[in-house]
């Protein structure tokens, strides 16, 4: 099955990308960081509108960059299907030749009509891109993108313009399609959520750097560093001034790990925050700040000896003390994440193309 | 012919004339130049130094340049004299030459800055849809700027309407044959005949309104 397999090194005015991505046939490939940190550069390099310094990209058999051979084949002749983030529709036609713009030759009319009413576009075929929704201009990028009959599709915060409510409806349509159709498709999003509901693996970048990458739920389970973790919503960090004996130890208390520690003083503990209680026993000593009923569960934000926020999730039925209580919470070891300053590049496995 | 133009009468037809054959040629090099600036393309800085020259360069020295340059005795006028007997000065094509230099820069510029701005994310999308760059220019480029190549053009006819200095070196100034409408106004001042400076002068000011308004409404289109 052909994968897209890219080792990109990029550099412009001060910033560097370096990034080794293999993105397999099946399945939604997300990246992730924050703002940038390269992500839609990486969809720009793949797409063929920026020229890597070094390495290649190839889809399959077909080579597509490679500085060391002189290759660099044009956007055009790349069979990428990319959806820009503002959508970029031509505003000059309607909603029915926007899809049609990039057909192969041969594609008729029926072929627009059969991705309109995928999307379901319809009724609004011979708009104006100006006349549309948020909502509606998304699904047009995506049936304009996808009709074209993209190798590699590339999608650039596609979510980003709507608003809420529209948003499950529009993952589940976008899922949808995505998985009819087998080739490699990169999702750049900043929002979690995305990523959790859509995305089959997760690369995080950081500065230019892919940091982690692997299946989506390791890589929220088990973040490799202080600021992956940050990336990943690990909202819990705990900075680290000393370690000894299986425990570490901050301006905060002091937690005990669970087992040894690879390398080193971690510089920061994330603690999950399912899985902490309060307790009447030993634990770290926190004052309760607010309590939030979130619905299924119950959302305690709590305050730490030297002011560091802590937020912990209770079932619904448990009934903490009122705000301003001076308590204990017991943190499990499973719930405890020690963290190095940076982590180390990740190995990709070569079995994510086979 | 009307009062209006008994102190010049081949004046505003040389005029138009001239205007007519630079608009057609601002259409095909100013969308060509302002989309070949705005692509990465080798010697970009130089080219956009030279269109924008006469931006900042004042025309009658770029008029004495192009004098020597395009002349029976210059670089470029003389062999082009010797081989085809083409004379490029005191003629037909040096009025033109020197209305196309003194527009160019404000047809170009605003083509340019279009591209740049709203047009180059379209531009990529169209490439990734696997269109050329040339289909990329008719589909995508022409269509989503047209207002800005209207405003361009309108720039680039009026300055060349009142161009005097270019014109002045490259046509000569020879009554009834490289008189142009700007020019017959500063003949007629020279002479001292106001009343007749005025006439034309108000009808130069109408004819640039007038193609003002046409080309603004094209581009609304």
């Amino acid at each position: 099955m052909p994968c897209l397999e890219a080792d990109l090194d990029f550099r412009r005015a001060g910033f560097r990308l370096a990034a080794r991505i293999r993105v397999p046939e099946t399945g939604i490939t997300a990246l992730v960081g924050p703002s940038g940190c390269g992500k839609t550069t990486v969809l720009r390099l793949l797409a063929g509108l920026e020229r890597p310094r070094s390495g290649h990209i190839r889809h399959g058999e077909h080579v597509w960059f490679d500085r060391g051979r002189g290759i660099d084949l044009a956007p055009r002749l790349r069979r990428v299907g990319l959806m820009f983030q503002d959508y970029a529709l031509f505003p000059h036609l309607s909603v029915a030749r926007n899809v049609a713009f990039g057909q192969p030759r041969g594609d008729g009319a029926e072929a627009v009509r059969f991705w309109l009413e995928r999307l379901q576009l319809l009724p609004f075929a011979e708009r104006r891109p100006h006349a549309l929704s948020g909502g509606q201009r998304q699904r047009v990028a995506l049936a304009r993108a996808l009709a074209s009959r993209p190798e590699v599709l590339l999608l650039d915060e596609p979510f980003s313009a709507v608003d809420l409510g529209l948003r499950q409806s529009l993952r589940l349509l976008f899922q949808e399609v995505v998985a009819d159709r087998s080739m490699p498709t990169v999702l750049v999003t900043h929002d979690l959520d995305d990523v959790r509901h859509l995305a089959d693996r997760v690369g995080v970048l950081v500065e230019g750097e892919l940091r982690q990458f692997g299946p989506t739920a390791e890589v929220f389970s088990t973040p490799c560093d202080a600021e992956v973790a940050r990336v990943l919503g690990w909202d819990n960090r705990l900075p680290v001034s000393g370690c000894e004996d299986g425990w570490v130890r901050g301006g905060w208390g002091c937690l005990r790990l669970n087992g040894a520690l690879a390398s080193g003083i971690p510089e920061l503990v994330a603690i999950r925050p399912h899985g902490p209680s309060l307790t009447e026993g030993p634990g770290l000593e926190v004052e309760i700040a607010r309590i939030t009923d979130m619905g299924g569960y119950r959302t305690l934000l709590c305050r730490l000896p030297d002011r560091t926020a802590l937020q912990i999730h209770l079932p619904p039925q448990a009934s903490p003390p009122p705000p301003g209580t001076r308590t204990r919470l017991s943190i499990p070891e499973h719930c405890i994440l020690p963290l190095p300053a940076r982590g180390r590049v990740p190995a990709i496995p070569s079995s994510a193309c086979n | 012919m009307t009062p209006w133009l008994d102190c010049s009468p081949a004046a505003l037809l040389l005029s138009l004339e001239v205007a007519g054959v630079v608009l057609v040629l601002f259409l095909v090099a100013g969308i060509a130049l302002g989309y070949a600036l705005s692509q990465p393309i080798p010697f970009r800085n130089l080219l956009d130094a030279l269109v924008s020259l006469p931006l900042v360069f004042p025309p009658i020295a770029i008029g004495f340049f192009l004098l020597m340059l395009l002349g029976r005795h210059g670089a470029v006028g003389g062999p082009l004299h010797e081989r085809f007997g083409w004379d490029l000065v005191f003629s037909f094509p040096g009025l033109v030459l020197a209305a196309f230099v003194a527009g160019l820069p404000l047809v170009v510029k605003p083509i340019q800055s279009a591209i740049e701005g709203s047009a180059r994310e379209l531009i990529e999308v169209s490439y990734t849809l696997g269109k050329g760059r040339l289909a990329t220019l008719f589909l995508v480029v022409i269509p989503v700027i047209r207002r800005h190549i209207a405003a361009g053009l309108t720039l680039g006819i009026g300055r060349s309407f009142g161009e005097v200095g270019i014109t002045l070196m490259l046509g000569g100034n020879i009554l009834g044959s490289t008189e142009t409408l700007s020019l017959a106004i500063y003949n007629q001042v020279l002479d001292g005949d106001f009343a007749c400076a005025t006439r034309l002068s108000i009808l130069l000011g109408i004819l640039s309104l007038g193609l003002f308004l046409i080309l603004r409404r094209l581009g609304r289109l």
